[in-house]
């Protein structure tokens, strides 16, 4: 259950159910994503949190079977009503997955550039504008402002994690999702994207889904605990990590689950 | 399976439960003798020290479990009290200390604790005391919120005193001597209260302030 209130939020889940054919994998969930914050899911393997990111900006729709009741309202306005094209949500809800991913025959530039170019945007000193604006912004201008035209495949691991946030900022979405940005990285790595993603913050709305519990008490605002498909609970991250309301989210924060 | 964590809480716990018997005992000999006008402070200087060691103990087992484990919830809530109850149980042994220390330095039959008052100080807070370690042992948020009351009638009592004192004609050593060990005494209530407060805090994740 929320056990916090949140105005005007970014985007909100309203009584949100979905299922993967006959298997019910969220039930009734309500979670308000507070503009300009980073808002955390956690939950054990299994308990849903990938999936109600990813109805964030409709991309569970791609899973063959995929069924959903209830809203998602982006500003007000439910990204599931029959007037509203996905793709345009997915612009402005990008998504940041698990394992760093850029587009392997591209260079640097062109996988910052590719969303752009596929929505319409030519070559020139715009596009170039934007390419260095989203890398500095991902805090990977100063590495790779000299090697531009390598594949985005020849930088580090966390390099590329950052080289996928800029390909998502570079679209100028409002949200960004991550999806276990920093599972696949090295401590220094995961310590560069989490003070990425609390820089984020000012200028976009994060949702972040992790299985670190002490990453999401370093990076998050509001914290919510998912458990078999179930929000156990939603609140402040101080307060889930201090003094969690409910004993189900108490046992797995602190280990005793099961 | 334990969590390694568990193991690690157990030792803190067995060192905070240690230091509780020692500071009560610390204190029940301090104020017993000087109540009885009979000498402890040999005893309660070793007891008072011992406390100190323990503090640090407590201060770095908890580091260390902090380090190790990030601990979180009531977990977290646990080992942040402990460091502050280790504190409070180290100014019990300390305050049970200046009490032999004073009614020594002053010479024993120089301390008059004859009044009413100190007798009834005396009582008062060695039930505190006595109330914050049972609360303390059964994570007890109602009990250590009592304590704020008995607070209330031991600062009722210190001020009364106090104000008798004030009226008194005859500067004596043993009026001296109960000036001061009223004042300690009204000190050791307050931090019998902080105790509680660390309770409750433990218990119940509520921040609370009983005095």
């Amino acid at each position: 259950m929320s056990n916090v209130t949140i105005t005007n939020p970014k985007m909100q889940s309203i009584n949100l159910n979905v299922w993967f054919g006959k298997k019910q994998a969220l039930k009734d969930i309500n979670i308000s994503v507070k503009t300009n914050a980073v808002t955390a899911i956690i939950g054990p393997s299994g308990c849903g949190k990938s999936t109600f990111i990813r109805t964030l900006n409709r991309m569970h729709e791609l899973v063959p079977g995929a069924k959903l009741t209830g809203q998602v309202m982006l500003d007000g306005k439910n990204i599931y009503d029959d007037d509203v094209d996905s793709v345009m949500i997915r612009r402005h809800v990008g998504m940041v997955f698990q394992k760093p991913n850029p587009f392997p025959t591209m260079s640097i530039y062109d996988n910052v550039a590719s969303g752009l170019r596929l929505t319409g945007a030519k070559k020139g000193k715009n596009l170039d504008e934007i390419v260095q604006k989203s890398l500095q912004q991902a805090t990977l201008w100063d590495e790779v402002k000299d090697e531009l035209k390598k594949p985005g495949t020849s930088i580090s691991g966390g390099q590329q994690q950052r080289l996928c946030i800029a390909r998502a900022i570079a679209l100028q979405p409002e949200v960004i999702l991550m999806d276990e940005p920093c599972s696949a990285l090295d401590p220094i790595a995961t310590a560069k994207i989490e003070e990425l993603i609390v820089q984020l913050k000012e200028q976009y709305t994060v949702v972040i889904v992790t299985h670190n519990m002490q990453q999401a008490a370093r990076v998050s605002d509001y914290t919510a605990f998912l458990y078999l498909g179930q929000l156990i609970e939603f609140n402040q991250t101080t307060t889930v990590f201090e003094n969690p309301q409910s004993e189900l989210t108490e046992k797995y924060i602190t280990g005793k689950f099961g | 399976m334990n969590r390694l964590l568990d193991l690690g809480l157990e030792q803190l716990t067995s060192v905070v439960y240690r230091m509780a018997e020692l500071a009560e005992k610390a204190l029940h000999l301090s104020i017993g003798g000087y109540m009885e006008n009979q000498n402890r402070a040999t005893e309660v200087h070793e007891l008072s020290d011992v406390l100190s060691t323990m503090s640090v103990e407590v201060e770095n087992k908890a580091f260390e479990l902090i380090v190790k484990y990030q601990p979180v919830a009531s977990d977290l809530r646990i080992i942040d009290s402990y460091m502050k109850i280790a504190y409070d149980f180290e100014r019990y042994g300390r305050y049970a200390w200046d009490i032999a220390f004073t009614q020594n330095k002053l010479g024993i039959n120089g301390c008059n604790a004859a009044s009413e008052d100190i007798e009834n100080l005396a009582e008062k807070v060695i039930g505190m005391v006595s109330v914050s370690v049972r609360a303390l042992k059964q994570h007890d948020a109602e009990l250590a919120k009592s304590l704020a009351g008995t607070e209330r009638d031991v600062d009722e009592l210190y001020f009364h005193y106090l104000d008798e004192i004030s009226r008194a004609t005859v500067e004596s050593k043993g009026n001296i001597c109960n000036i001061l060990v009223a004042r300690f005494f009204e000190r050791i209530a307050d931090h019998t209260t902080y105790v509680g407060e660390s309770i409750v805090y433990i218990a119940t994740g509520e921040k609370v302030t009983l005095r």
